[in-house]
């Protein structure tokens, strides 16, 4: 998203306002002296002093625009950046997912569930505030061996199919590293199979390269290990971790612009070189075997490729900034593809492999789930003060399902002094009864509820209902695609006497219908 | 992914449609609803939501154990000990 935000912010005059005030600070006055540029025109001014009136405003203006021109940009990348999502969730909305690529994301599934971040340090420093647990997955005993992908920028042909190799995220342990990257990195790195076992060793040929590397480190990737090169592991090529490391580093990286936007081309095209043995197998020019070697996917970099080596030089730059891009937007795609799955394994019973539907679902999921919350923590309340009383709660829980249902857990007061046993009873349970329907778990009797709902709760249900029933015609309207949340909720308080709700499975969720009579398995009594 | 599909199987679906979808599940989580909503990309809501899942499964769970807890001291015939066994069971 930064990465979008950076560039456009280049602008001259500001931009070197923005770069240059710490050198600009002049003169041993009390007041802050500010060196201010306009224009190219350097205009002091004193914070205290107002002299430089008239240009003062344009000062401050052109000093804020910048910061409000980022806001702004941020900002309106509400819908810019809603256009920029659009451009990216084209993207990775129709690309299609690849079960191996994420496979091997999941594999460990390190990534989505919290892992004893043993190595979570080695990352999360620089990544933005939600460092994806993915990003602790890299054992320990891997060396951060990030320069050796500034060895490659600097080398000037980033290997980005190279990097490929290594983004090929790991089928279980074995990486797909293994015959891509046998020519390019030493023997001592032959990867897959021996991988687990070579952790040591392969740790400590990275540790070497790595310490020969170092010294040819630019200062941007100086940056970019504070910026979460960490964990870039991708040096550990032939490790079997490498998959889960270089989808760290994806990560790190991606997220890393994310952040700061601190030089975020640098920190992607840093990130997209592969950490090749340093000194031997400079095989940039043989980028073409590298091609063939790349797996399929890396199809797409044959053809900058072949533009960069038959254009010459001047091609190169566009090309590897295409390049770049292409790498960032795919993994940017990966990174998304696998949280999309990783929600949908969330999900009970999703079986939908589109994405839309996919979140269409985890939206609805999610608000079940919210309800069920809402109403387990009402039910805990309700429990020790559940006798019969007022009925003046009717309205606030209508409410309270009311905002329940339409935005995230309202915290409903939970205390109802006073509630009568049927009504905040009934709510919950007619709360609850739909919650089962939409996601049912097997034994789930709705019987007891209707009983309630159906005996000499009636009058009171009717009540219930009622601001139910006009709460939820809006909510029908205002979620045209939850039907199946909140249909079946209006044909089960419509129907509630006489119809016990059954349980419906997803797909379809068809009205209730079953008449079945109340009082047919009903094992309390409201008399009772 | 072997070629670069533009259109894979899916059938169209509207980049509109995602974005609204994202936007919708945005809004859910009470996370990225409190700042500006329009900040967050896919990625994040997508992480923020399998996260918001996975807390809500367990506070079911927690208040699942609450509620069994209630059922052990209530009478067990009584419409609360339905109602909480239906909650429980859900």
């Amino acid at each position: 998203m930064m990465n979008h935000i950076v560039p456009e912010f280049e602008a001259d005059e500001d931009y070197l306002f923005r770069e240059l005030p710490k050198k600009s600070t002049m003169g041993g006055d009390e007041d802050i002296m500010e060196l201010l540029w306009q224009n190219g025109q350097v205009v002091m001014q004193s914070q205290n002093q107002r002299s430089v009136g008239n240009k003062k405003p344009e000062i401050r203006a052109s000093m804020a625009n910048p910061e409000i021109r980022s806001s702004v940009v941020e900002e309106e990348t509400g819908p810019s950046d809603l256009f920029m999502h659009e451009d990216e969730m084209s993207s990775w909305l129709h690309y299609p997912v690849d079960e191996n690529s994420l496979e091997g994301y999941l594999y460990s599934n390190d990534l989505l569930y919290p892992t004893p971040p043993s190595s979570a340090h080695l990352t999360t420093a620089s990544t933005s505030p939600p460092p994806p647990p993915p990003s602790v997955t890299i054992p320990p005993p891997r060396p951060p061996v990030p320069q050796f992908r500034r060895v490659e920028g600097e080398s000037g042909q980033p290997k980005y199919t190279n990097f490929l190799h290594f983004s090929r995220p790991n089928k279980g342990r074995t990486p797909q590293l293994g015959p891509a990257s046998t020519s390019k990195l030493p023997p001592a790195l032959k990867p897959s199979t021996v991988a687990e076992s070579n952790d040591t060793p392969a740790a400590e040929a990275l540790e070497s390269r790595v310490s020969r590397v170092s010294d040819k480190a630019p200062t941007v990737s100086a940056a970019n290990i504070g910026g979460g090169g960490n964990m870039s592991g991708v040096g550990a090529a032939g490790t079997s971790s490498a998959g889960r490391e270089l989808e760290t580093c994806e990560l790190s990286v991606t997220s890393s612009p994310g952040t700061g936007g601190s030089g975020a081309s640098a920190s992607v095209e840093p990130s997209s070189q592969p950490p090749p043995p340093p000194t031997d197998d400079r095989k940039r020019k043989g980028r073409d075997t590298d091609d063939t070697e790349c797996h399929s996917e890396d199809v797409e970099f044959e053809y900058p490729d072949a533009k960069k080596q038959s254009h010459g030089a001047t091609s190169t730059k566009r090309s590897r900034a295409a390049e770049v891009h292409n790498l960032s937007e795919r993994r940017r795609r990966d990174r998304i593809n696998e949280k999309m799955k990783a929600l949908q394994e969330l999900i009970p019973r999703c079986n939908k492999s589109d994405k839309a539907s996919m979140l269409d679902e985890a939206i609805e999921y999610l608000k079940s789930l919210q309800m069920q919350v809402q109403m387990m923590s009402m039910g805990c309340s309700m429990v020790p003060m559940m006798f019969p009383g007022v009925q003046q709660y009717m309205s606030p829980m209508g409410m309270g399902m009311d905002m329940g249902m339409n935005h995230a857990i309202v915290p409903y007061p939970p205390i109802l002094p006073g509630s009568s046993l049927p009504n905040p009873a009934a709510a919950v349970a007619a709360a609850a009864a739909q919650l089962g329907q939409r996601f049912p778990v097997p034994g789930f009797n709705m019987s007891p509820p209707v009983t309630i709902m159906g005996g000499p709760a009636a009058s009171q249900a009717a009540n219930l209902s009622a601001p139910m029933m006009s709460s939820f015609p809006p909510h029908n309207q205002n979620q045209p695609r939850a039907p199946n949340f909140a249909d079946p909720f209006q044909q089960y308080l419509g129907l509630h006497q006489t119809q016990l709700p059954h349980p419906q499975n997803q797909g379809g969720m068809p009205p209730i219908a079953t008449n079945k009579p109340s009082s047919s398995k009903d094992p309390t009594n409201q008399t009772g | 992914m072997s070629n670069r599909r533009p259109a894979s199987s899916t059938p169209r679906i509207t980049d509109e449609q995602i974005i609204e979808l994202v936007s919708k599940l945005q809004q859910l989580l009470p996370e990225l609803r409190n700042r500006r909503s329009n900040k967050a990309s896919a990625s994040k809501v997508l992480q923020e939501t399998c996260n918001y899942v996975r807390s809500l499964h367990k506070e079911v769970d927690d208040l699942s154990d609450r509620l069994s807890q209630l059922l052990s001291t209530i009478d067990n015939d009584s419409p609360q000990a339905s109602i909480i066994r239906s909650l429980i069971n859900q």
